[in-house]
């Protein structure tokens, strides 16, 4: 980013026939300041980062839902684990190399165990399926976080609608919503009542707060119909949503004319790569990268470097913008102006080139 | 370990939240040149926000991209990327204003070809250092962003309880951009405090960045001010800037108030500071919950 030749000195603002003194004072400060406070090798001083505990074992495994097995996490040595809220996640790497994140349903007061519970998925990527064949008592498995998506504020009134399996970040926030006495409800919604996971701690907290939770099982009452869903809510009540994407879509979709105020529900970085074809990313050093019709150049690159800078993964922050120094293109940004294209930028998370061909990147 | 024990945090603030860019954009074209009604004086000094803040957020995520290879922490590293991709948004969010400004006649580009130099020239990469004079420059940067961050963090929590502001009927979609933004301050407001502390925790190169960020931004903030007033095409230089009315601004809740700035900028000089002590991250969240532009960009 560095300039071949330095720009002058900004003119006066007013127009006055001059260079703009406060910005010749700045030059001159920071002839000064810059040999000064450079001097100094900060970093090679710092002391080393804190670990954090990633190797947990499954303390205990329980059955909550027919295809739901929950696992209670704990460090090998009992020791305390670093606090979390309502909403967060678990990263669980598991031993076949997959990465799943799962929410936290259990108490944040319990600061010696994680739980995180696992609907048995069984036209899905593997994960759930290693999870519930692979993880029993005894066994250790290697965690990132809790980080949180989804973060629960507190409001005064809230509604709580799980869908499913969406119940594991809705339950701690039930719990949270009653202990601080907010006006709160929770609807959970499923197939049948006994496909809804901790239907038991459910049932602690509807007897221990009459009229405050809803179980709506689809083969009783029907499909959950969003409006009416959303009609539970106390007026300007903060509307919190976890469950299958066409539950949220509805939700969503019914939510402008609802009388809630605010609504939250977990967001997804990357989405799934549409017709993608496999090409070739060449860097500055030849090397060649073959990038996968199902994985993007970003992927591609930060395995290569995980140094690689990125934010969005959706094409409309601008953050993993490279340079293109040959090669078609095939744009899938919402950000680049047509001339920036003309330009040779690309945006890596999510654009692309045409099957067999190679983009030759500035980097 | 003795150094963290005592830093004070807030228990149940969210420490741990995966910071994500939200997609918004804002329609300008009903925006009124005095969107604080009758208030020209407060309307300038927040828009002087809108003249800084497209070079200076694009400048956090220059810097910000450089200190990649220097994070050794993953869980810092996602972080950092995700408030890159904030200041990125946040950075377009403004200059759409500042274009709407330009077509509507109030010419500020002197002021901004200043603001491009201070960020692209004065606090850019220089040339002929050596690789670790470069390196401690880079993190000189980082701890001039985290002074400055101190200071949005605190104009979001104050924009984010301005109801003076909803009373008098500012513009509603100005309200929006300034209240989303604000929110997303306050979420990721410790992370270049966290990202300094782990390339360099030096108490000095804290303290002195602090000072050169409070000084500068005050100085930009007045001269922004003065400027905008001057050139405003429905003034015609008619009301003449002065302390007097500024003052009158905050005293109504219009403006943050000087003293209460003052203070928060103190605070930055304790040895047991944290970012997380100030402001409210489930404020913020309930917010961007409800903001109109923050939820139409979650599809």
């Amino acid at each position: 980013m560095s300039r071949p030749h330095p720009a002058p000195t900004p003119p006066d603002l007013y127009g006055r026939p001059r260079a703009d003194r406060y910005f010749r004072f700045m030059e001159r400060m920071m002839g000064v300041y810059l040999p000064l406070t450079t001097a100094r090798d900060g970093y090679g001083r710092r002391p080393a980062a804190e670990e954090r505990p990633h190797r947990l074992t499954v303390a205990r495994r329980r059955m909550v839902a027919e295809d739901v097995v929950s696992l209670r996490l704990t460090t090998p040595e009992g020791r305390l684990l670093p606090p979390w809220q309502p909403g967060a996640h678990l990263d669980l790497h598991l031993p076949s190399g997959r990465q799943r994140q799962y929410s936290l349903a259990g108490d944040p007061a319990d600061r010696y165990a994680y739980t995180i519970a696992v609907r048995l998925i069984a036209d899905g990527a593997g994960g759930s399926a290693e999870v519930h064949r692979e993880l029993g008592e005894g066994d250790r498995v290697t965690v990132r976080g809790p980080r949180n998506a989804f973060p629960f504020a507190g409001d005064r009134a809230v509604l709580l609608l799980a869908g499913g399996i969406g119940i594991t970040p809705i339950l701690p926030m039930a719990r949270e919503a009653a202990w601080r006495d907010l006006d709160w409800r929770l609807v959970h919604s499923g197939r049948t009542r006994a496909s809804l996971p901790f239907a038991d701690e459910l049932d602690r907290l509807a007897r221990r707060h009459p009229g405050r939770v809803e179980i709506w099982a689809d083969d009783e009452h029907g499909v959950p119909d969003a409006a009416a869903l959303l009609a539970r809510a106390p007026e300007g009540a903060a509307v919190y949503c976890c469950g299958p994407a066409p539950m949220l879509d509805a939700v969503r979709g019914a939510f402008e004319g609802s009388g809630a105020g605010a609504l939250h529900f977990e967001r997804f970085g990357a989405p799934p790569i549409v017709d993608g074809e496999p090409f070739t990313l060449r860097l500055r050093d030849g090397r060649e990268l073959a990038v996968p019709a199902d994985r993007s150049a970003l992927d591609v690159l930060r395995a290569d470097n995980p140094a690689t800078p990125y934010s969005c993964r959706q094409g409309f922050c601008g953050v993993c913008k490279l340079r293109v120094r040959s090669g078609a293109v095939e744009h899938r940004d919402r950000k680049l102006t047509p001339r920036q294209r003309a330009d040779g930028e690309m945006l890596v998370c999510v654009s692309r080139a045409a099957a067999g061909t190679c983009l030759e990147l500035d980097v | 370990m003795s150094k963290k024990a005592a830093v004070r945090k807030k228990p149940d603030e969210h420490d741990d939240l995966v910071l994500t860019p939200r997609d918004v954009r804002f329609d300008w074209a009903r925006l009124p040149m005095h969107w604080v009604p009758d208030e020209p004086t407060a309307t300038h000094v927040i828009n002087v926000l809108h003249l800084l803040l497209p070079e200076g957020e694009r400048w956090f995520v220059r810097v910000f991209q450089q200190t990649m290879p220097l994070i050794t922490d993953e869980e810092l590293r996602e972080r950092v990327l995700g408030f890159t991709g904030q200041e990125a948004m946040h950075a377009e969010a403004h200059q759409g204003v500042l274009d709407h400004f330009q077509a509507k006649g109030l010419d500020i580009s002197p002021y901004v070809s200043q603001v491009e130099y201070l960020f692209h020239e004065l606090l850019g990469d220089k040339s002929g250092l050596s690789p670790r004079r470069e390196r401690e420059y880079l993190i000189e940067r980082v701890a001039i962003i985290a002074g400055i961050e101190h200071f949005t963090a605190f104009l979001g929590d104050w924009i984010l309880n301005a109801e003076a502001l909803d009373r008098v009927g500012a513009d509603e979609v100005m309200l929006d951009l300034l209240r989303w933004h604000g929110a997303e301050e306050v979420e990721h407001r410790s992370v270049a405090y966290d990202l300094l502390c782990h390339l360099d925790p030096s108490y000095l190169r804290r303290a002195r960045t602090m000072v050169l960020a409070a000084s500068a931004l005050t100085h930009l903030w007045v001269r922004g001010t003065r400027f905008l007033l001057s050139v405003d095409p429905e003034l015609g230089g008619s009301l003449r800037p002065g302390w007097r009315e500024a003052y009158r601004a905050s005293r109504r809740g219009l403006l943050p108030s000087p003293g209460k700035a003052l203070r928060s900028a103190s605070r930055y000089f304790s040895r047991r500071y944290h970012p997380n002590q100030e402001g409210s991250t489930r404020q913020a969240i309930a917010y961007l919950g409800a903001s109109p532009a923050a939820r139409a960009a979650a599809h």
